[in-house]
C-alpha cells in the first residue's frame, strides 16, 4: 500500500498522541467549515455585489450631485430621507441575499444526506445540536455580513460626506441597521436549513427554496395589487397595515424582512427617492411572532429530519 | 508544542500499557445483558460480552445484530436494558467521550461534499477535537499511509470505490482512535485492493496499540485479521474465544498424515482405544484419549506396528466456515 518513491520516508502507521480538545463548541468547528468552503465560490461573491448593488447606486448618485451637479444639486441633498432610503437599499437587497441563501444553505444538508457525510458527523464526538447548530451558523453569517458591510459601509460614506447636508451623525441609524442585518441571516439560515434537510439533492432542495420565495412574494404582492385595485385605493397612497391587504403585504419571505426593517428603521418607505409600486404602513409586533415562529419551525425540522440511527446501516 | 521525544515517549507508554493490559485481560468495550428494540422488535437480547484488546472479528449473518451493537457501542441508540462500556465509559450517557476515543469506518460511501482528501481527513480531525495545524499535518500523514499521498488535493467525489475505502479509513484513524470499528471494510474492493486492505488493517491492529473491531460477512477477511471472533445469531452471543480455540474441533482429535492409505494402521488404532472419526484420501483424522505425549506415543507405536509412513501430527481444526456455521446452528 506504501510506495517506495513516497517523499514521506516513515510511512508506517504511527498513533497520534497530541492533544486532543474537549468535545464541546464543534458547532463553531462545522460553522467554520462551512463558511471557508463558500467564500471559495465566485458565485458566493457575484451574489453578494448584487445584494450590495443599490447601495453602490446611491453612493455613485450622490458622490456625482455633491461633486460634478449644480449647487442647487447639493443643496436638495438635505431634503433626503435618509432611513426611507436605507429601507429602500435593504429592500433592493434582498434578491441577493436569497440567491446567497440558495447557494449557502439549500445543500447544507441535502448534500451530507446524498454523501452520507451524517456518517462523518455524528461518528466524531459532535452531537446533532452541533451539526445542526453549526450548519445554521454557517449559512447565518455570511448572509447577515453580506447585508451589514454594505450598509455600514455606505453609512460610513454618508457620515464622512454628507452631515453637512443633514445625514445623522448619531450611530443609531449605524446600530439599526446592524440589528436589521441579523434578520435575513437569521429567516435564510432556518428557512434553507429547514427545507435542505427534507431532500437528498442540494438541487431539489434550492428549487423547492426558491419556489417558496417567489411563489409566497408573487402571491401577496399579486393578490395585494387586485386588493388596491378594487378596493379604491390610489396608486402612492400609504395602505395602513391592519386588514387583509396590509397583513398579506407582509406574507411573503421578503414581505417579513420589509416588515422587520420597517419596524427597526420607523419608516414606511413612502418618502424614499424610489417609490414602490404601493407602500404598505409599519406592521405591529405580530410580525416579530411571525418571524420568530417560521425560524423556530423551520430550524425544527431540520433537527427533527437528522437522526443519528440512521447513520448505520 | 511537542518534541518527538514527547511522541516517543508516548508512543512507548501506549505499547507498554497495551502489553500490560493484555497480561491483565483488559477490555476496551464491556457488554452486559444488553437489550436494545426498534418498536416491538428485539434486535440484542440480554447479549453479555467483552471485547479485549486487540483485534476482534464481529461475525453473524445479516439481521444477526451486529449493525446494532455498532450503533449502541457509539452511544446512538439507548438499550431498553443493560450497558456497554467503551473504556469504561457508559456508551449511552458519555457517548461524546466514548467517540472522541473511538474511530468508525462505515460500511457505505461517504464524504464531506465538495472538499479535496486533504481537507476531508483533517476536518475529520478537527471535529474530533484536534487542533487544526495537527489535524492538517495528520491528514497527510495518514493519506500517505492510506496509499493516497498522490491523490489528496483531488475531490472525494472522483475518487474510484477503492480510494472510498482507505479514505473512510484515513478519516476514522486521524485522530488516534483507541478502537477502530470497521464496518465491512473490504466491501467492493477488487481482490488486489481487498489484499491491501487487510494488510493495512492488520498493520494498525498489530503492534500499535490499537484495537479494531471488524464487522465483516466474509470470514476469511476475518481470520486473516483478527485474533478472535464474536458470533452473534439472533441478536444473542452464539460463540465468543480467539480464533484458533473457535476453529478447535471438541474432544481434541488429531489428523494424522501417512504416506500412504492403510488399513493396518487403522486395525491396530483400533486395539490400543483409539477411534476414527474421518478419512481424507492419507490423512486419518482419529480420537485417542490421554495427555498429548500419551496420544503422541499411541499414534506413532500404530502406525510403527502397521509399517506405516508418518508424514504428519496436528491437532485438527475445523474451517473458519464449518466453525462458524457450528456456532450459528447450535
Amino acid at each position: 500500500m506504501t510506495t517506495p518513491t513516497s517523499p514521506i520516508a516513515d510511512l508506517s502507521y504511527r498513533h497520534y498522541d497530541g492533544p486532543l480538545n474537549p468535545p464541546t463548541f464543534r458547532w463553531w468547528c462545522i460553522a467554520k467549515a462551512s463558511m471557508r468552503m463558500n467564500v471559495k465560490k465566485t458565485s458566493f461573491w457575484a451574489y453578494g455585489t448584487i445584494s450590495a448593488a443599490w447601495y453602490l447606486v446611491m453612493a455613485v448618485v450622490l458622490y456625482i450631485s455633491a461633486t460634478f451637479g449644480p449647487s442647487g444639486m447639493s443643496q436638495g441633498l438635505g431634503e433626503v430621507h435618509w432611513r426611507d432610503e436605507f429601507l429602500t437599499a435593504f429592500g433592493y437587497s434582498q434578491l441577493g441575499l436569497m440567491l446567497c441563501a440558495l447557494l449557502l444553505g439549500a445543500g447544507a444538508i441535502a448534500n451530507d444526506n446524498r454523501a452520507n457525510a451524517l456518517l462523518v458527523y455524528l461518528s466524531k464526538p459532535c452531537t446533532k445540536l452541533d451539526y445542526v447548530m453549526g450548519k445554521w451558523v454557517g449559512i447565518a453569517i455570511p448572509i447577515t455580513l453580506m447585508s451589514a458591510i454594505p450598509a455600514i459601509g455606505f453609512y460610513g460614506y454618508c457620515v464622512a460626506s454628507f452631515r453637512d447636508v443633514g445625514f445623522p451623525t448619531s450611530p443609531v441609524l449605524a446600530l439599526d441597521m446592524l440589528v436589521l442585518s441579523l434578520v435575513p441571516g437569521i429567516l435564510h439560515a432556518s428557512l434553507a436549513l429547514g427545507i435542505s434537510s427534507l431532500f437528498r439533492q442540494g438541487r431539489l432542495a434550492g428549487a423547492a427554496y426558491a419556489g417558496l420565495y417567489f411563489l409566497s412574494l408573487f402571491f401577496t404582492v399579486i393578490v395585494g395589487q387586485i386588493l388596491m385595485a378594487t378596493s379604491g385605493h390610489v396608486s402612492g397612497d400609504v395602505v395602513p397595515a391592519n386588514g387583509l391587504l396590509g397583513n398579506l403585504y407582509y406574507c411573503s419571505v421578503d414581505g417579513i424582512q420589509i416588515g422587520l426593517a420597517k419596524i427597526v428603521l420607523g419608516v414606511d418607505g413612502s418618502r424614499a427617492l424610489l417609490h414602490s409600486p404601493f407602500s404598505v404602513g409599519i406592521p405591529s409586533g405580530w410580525l416579530l411572532l411571525l418571524f420568530l415562529a417560521i425560524s423556530a419551525l423551520a430550524c425544527w425540522v431540520a433537527w427533527v429530519r437528522v437522526r443519528a440511527v440512521e447513520v448505520i446501516g | 508544542m511537542r518534541t518527538g521525544k514527547d511522541t516517543a515517549r508516548g508512543s512507548i507508554v501506549r505499547q507498554v500499557r497495551h502489553a500490560a493490559s493484555k497480561v491483565c485481560g483488559v477490555t476496551v468495550a464491556s457488554i452486559s445483558g444488553l437489550t436494545v428494540r426498534y418498536g416491538a422488535f428485539t434486535a440484542l437480547s440480554e447479549f453479555t460480552v467483552d471485547v479485549p484488546e486487540g483485534c476482534t472479528g464481529l461475525l453473524g449473518p445479516n439481521g444477526a445484530g451486529k449493525t446494532t451493537l455498532l450503533r449502541t457501542l457509539l452511544g446512538f441508540l439507548q438499550p431498553a436494558s443493560g450497558r456497554a462500556m467503551v473504556f469504561g465509559h457508559d456508551a449511552t450517557t458519555e457517548g461524546q467521550t466514548v467517540r472522541q476515543k473511538v474511530g468508525l469506518m462505515p460500511e457505505q460511501d461517504c464524504h464531506i461534499p465538495g472538499m479535496t482528501a486533504v481537507q476531508f481527513v483533517a476536518y475529520a480531525g478537527e471535529l474530533a477535537g484536534m487542533p487544526p495545524s495537527e489535524a492538517l499535518r495528520r491528514a497527510h500523514e495518514v493519506l500517505e499511509h492510506c496509499g493516497l499521498g498522490e491523490a489528496r488535493y483531488r475531490k472525494v467525489e472522483t475518487y474510484s470505490t477503492g480510494m472510498k475505502q482507505r479514505i473512510k479509513l484515513a478519516q476514522a484513524i486521524v485522530h488516534g482512535p483507541r478502537l477502530l470499528l470497521l464496518d465491512e471494510p473490504t466491501n467492493g474492493l477488487d481482490p488486489r485492493g481487498r489484499e491491501e486492505m487487510l494488510e493495512l488493517i492488520r498493520s494498525i491492529s498489530h503492534g500499535k496499540g490499537v484495537n479494531v473491531l471488524v464487522s465483516s460477512h466474509l470470514l476469511p477477511d476475518v481470520e486473516r485479521t483478527c485474533d478472535r471472533v464474536i458470533v452473534v445469531m439472533g441478536g444473542r452471543l452464539a460463540a465468543e474465544s480467539s480464533i484458533k480455540d473457535f476453529k478447535r474441533v471438541d474432544g481434541h482429535p488429531v489428523d494424522v498424515e501417512l504416506r500412504e492409505p492403510s488399513a493396518a494402521f487403522v486395525n491396530s488404532l483400533a486395539t490400543r482405544g483409539g477411534n476414527l472419526l474421518e478419512v481424507r484420501r492419507n490423512t486419518y483424522r482419529v480420537q485417542v484419549s490421554g495427555t498429548p505425549e500419551a496420544v503422541s506415543r499411541t499414534i506413532l507405536e500404530a502406525a510403527k506396528e502397521a509399517q506405516a509412513q508418518v508424514r504428519g501430527l496436528t491437532p485438527a481444526e475445523r474451517t473458519l466456515e464449518e466453525a462458524f456455521l457450528a456456532a450459528i446452528h447450535k
